[in-house]
């Protein structure tokens, strides 16, 4: 994959988004420590990879980090507030406002056009249905996808439906985009053009957050997170065109 | 947009809004039938009045004959106070009418009624005359063969108004000469032969012309004359009487109707909670096969309350859509229904607003168990990470 390394230089910012000591137990029985007392801070304008073979941790690490789940030990502050602490309600809120989540599926909603998909994320925060309209349109545009924003999904390529979703999780402003594999469904052409949009989309107020297996994706990012075992085992500013492969060894396994 | 995922599915919307639309539909049906009948039946007690009195012969020492009212009985009743008309009639036995040549074995099969009866009869009853006249003091002197039919054997019979045609009656023909009209008190008078006493005493060697029934009108204490007459037909003799009055018949009729009536609201209840039951059932699979739109409403940041009100919502809609349905068809089939029997339809909007409501309660307390168990997906589970 040849994705253009950003050359922007964004400047870093505070804290968006922050683990502190996290470890996730799942079972009861028979436990298994996915996550094991992981600290981690994410800084707006960070463009940055957690890379990992599979059962490193990655993805419980990425449900932790989206505050889809909840830690067994350890604090998930997002701008600062510990979620752990909060109810549904607010955590749920909270979530919206300041995380956006692109998955590896799509996961569009069928029955609704791609401006309906944005739309769906812009519900339930005391906007008008124009500012919604407008504001949904915006983040399509972005994406390069304004003009077909009354398609449905199963009249779009798989590219174009991860340009929806980008455009759902960048309308909310969100201080973090998380991304979940978001190339491994498409092939290489698509890949590279979803990456390239992620790239554009660095901004000072935003970090954006790639979980993924591919090294050549986790490469076009600035800084590379390696998880072995439900442990960090590298943390890496990666400055221009590859920075030399992470000790671990990382994306071999899958 | 929250209705999107009941558009989406058009069918299964519909199916799931069958349960409400029967229910409410049912009972709508059963209410407005009933108080339309109610009220055709309370319009038909203003036309029959409510002053008529009916009265049958009861069997005296007599054995091996029918039981009459003797003629000096008549007179008697006539002479009580609140008495205004009194008319005698006696269906005569072993007559065979045939109104068509060579319908002689349908007829005997199905005898037609023939009564015999003064010329009173229609004052009393308080019922016209479609056409021609009754029978008159003259056909009763002269033993006339004439006859009077009632309209629906004018029907039967394609007997057109001024028509001079006779009707054969064991043989023998009468010259019918008018048609009585609806007698709703006696609805088996419609299809009978009219002939004067007269006659039948002449034609049908009838022993005496005294009468085996009697229609008794009287405006004013109609209660308390009901009452005496009985007593003034057998002045304590063996000859007795019964006496009724034939609305209050219709009248305990229609309480025998409220029963059936409520039979069939308990069956559209039965359908409005089956219904409800059908509700939950697909939504509960409804919330399934959205998992993963729900996962990602999570992700979004919708909370756990608004995915539940989302679903909530959704059965509402079809609560508000299957009410308003399900009392638009039974207010359909109470017009249709009283329409065909002739009744004038009653409906109070107030009731199928009421009904249409039951049918909202029942479809949202029915989305509450899919709701909660939607709003309980853990998004983690839905969205298959990584």
């Amino acid at each position: 994959m040849t994705v253009a390394s950003p050359q922007r230089e964004i400047p870093v910012g505070e804290v968006v988004l922050a683990l502190e000591g996290v470890s996730r137990v799942y079972g009861t029985e028979v436990q298994v420590r996915a996550l094991d007392d992981v600290s981690l801070d994410i800084r707006a304008g960070e463009f940055l990879s957690i890379i990992g073979p599979s059962g490193s941790g990655k993805s419980t690490m990425l449900g932790l980090l989206g505050v889809l789940d909840l830690p067994t030990d350890g604090a998930i502050r997002v701008r600062g507030t510990d979620v752990t602490r909060l109810a549904d309600a607010e955590r749920s809120r909270l979530r919206g406002e300041a995380i956006g989540f692109v998955f590896q599926q799509f996961h569009l909603i069928p029955h609704l056009t791609a401006l309906g998909n944005v739309e769906t994320a812009l519900l339930y925060r005391g906007l008008t249905p124009r500012e919604r309209r407008s504001r949904a349109m915006s983040a399509l545009e972005q994406v390069g996808l304004g003009e077909r924003h009354d398609h449905r999904p199963v009249q779009m390529s798989g590219g174009e439906q991860q340009r929806v979703a980008i455009a759902r999780a960048i309308s909310t402003d969100p201080g973090v985009v998380l991304a979940d594999e978001p190339t491994g469904a498409l092939d290489s052409r698509n890949a590279e053009n979803v990456m390239q949009i992620f790239a554009d989309l660095q901004s000072p107020e935003r970090a954006i957050c790639i979980v993924t297996h591919d090294m050549d994706v986790a490469d076009a990012t600035r800084r590379r997170i390696s998880m072995l075992d439900g442990k960090i085992v590298a943390d890496e500013m990666l400055g221009g065109p590859s920075g030399g492969l992470a000790e671990t060894g990382a994306g071999a396994g899958s | 947009m929250a209705t999107a995922g009941l558009t989406a599915r058009k069918i299964r919307t519909l199916l799931i809004m069958l349960g409400p639309i029967l229910g409410v539909s049912a009972i709508v049906a059963a209410i407005g039938i009933n108080e339309s009948s109610k009220g055709h039946l309370k319009a038909k007690l203003q036309e029959l009045g409510t002053d008529l009195i009916v009265v049958n012969a009861a069997a005296g020492f007599g054995f091996g004959q029918d039981p009459v009212i003797e003629a000096a009985a008549v007179a008697r009743v006539g002479r009580l106070p609140d008495v205004v008309a009194v008319t005698g009639t006696r269906q005569l036995s072993d007559i065979v009418t045939v109104p068509f040549s060579g319908a002689e074995d349908y007829y005997r099969a199905f005898p037609v009624p023939v009564i015999a009866t003064g010329p009173e009869l229609p004052d009393t009853l308080e019922v016209p005359m479609i056409s021609g006249r009754f029978l008159n003091a003259f056909d009763k002197e002269s033993s006339a063969r004439v006859a009077v039919i009632g309209r629906d054997l004018a029907d039967e019979y394609g007997y057109l108004a001024g028509e001079s045609r006779t009707i054969e009656l064991n043989g023998l023909e009468y010259g019918v000469v008018g048609v009585l009209d609806w007698v709703l008190l006696e609805p088996s008078m419609d299809s009978a032969v009219f002939v004067t006493f007269a006659a039948a005493v002449a034609d049908w060697d009838l022993d005496d012309p005294d009468p085996s029934r009697l229609y008794v009108r009287a405006p004013t204490n109609t209660a308390m004359v009901a009452k005496e007459i009985p007593i003034v037909v057998s002045l304590g003799g063996p000859d007795g009487a019964n006496a009724s009055v034939p609305t209050d018949l219709l009248d305990a009729q229609s309480q025998v109707d409220e029963s059936l009536n409520n039979l069939t609201k308990m069956m559209g209840g039965l359908a409005l909670i089956v219904g409800g039951v059908g509700i939950a059932n697909v939504m509960s699979i409804s919330v399934i096969q959205r998992s993963s739109e729900i996962g990602i409403r999570r992700a979004l940041g919708h909370s756990r309350g608004t995915i539940a009100v989302q679903f909530l919502f959704e059965a509402l809609v079809v609560g508000v859509f299957g009410g308003i349905l399900g009392a638009l068809v039974g207010a359909g089939v109470v017009w249709g229904v009283a329409a065909q029997r002739g009744y004038t339809m009653v409906l109070s909007v107030a009731g199928l607003a009421g009904w249409a409501l039951v049918s909202v309660g029942v479809a949202v307390v029915a989305g509450l168990y899919p709701s909660s168990k939607a709003a309980r997906l853990e998004p983690l589970e839905t969205l298959r990470l990584g």
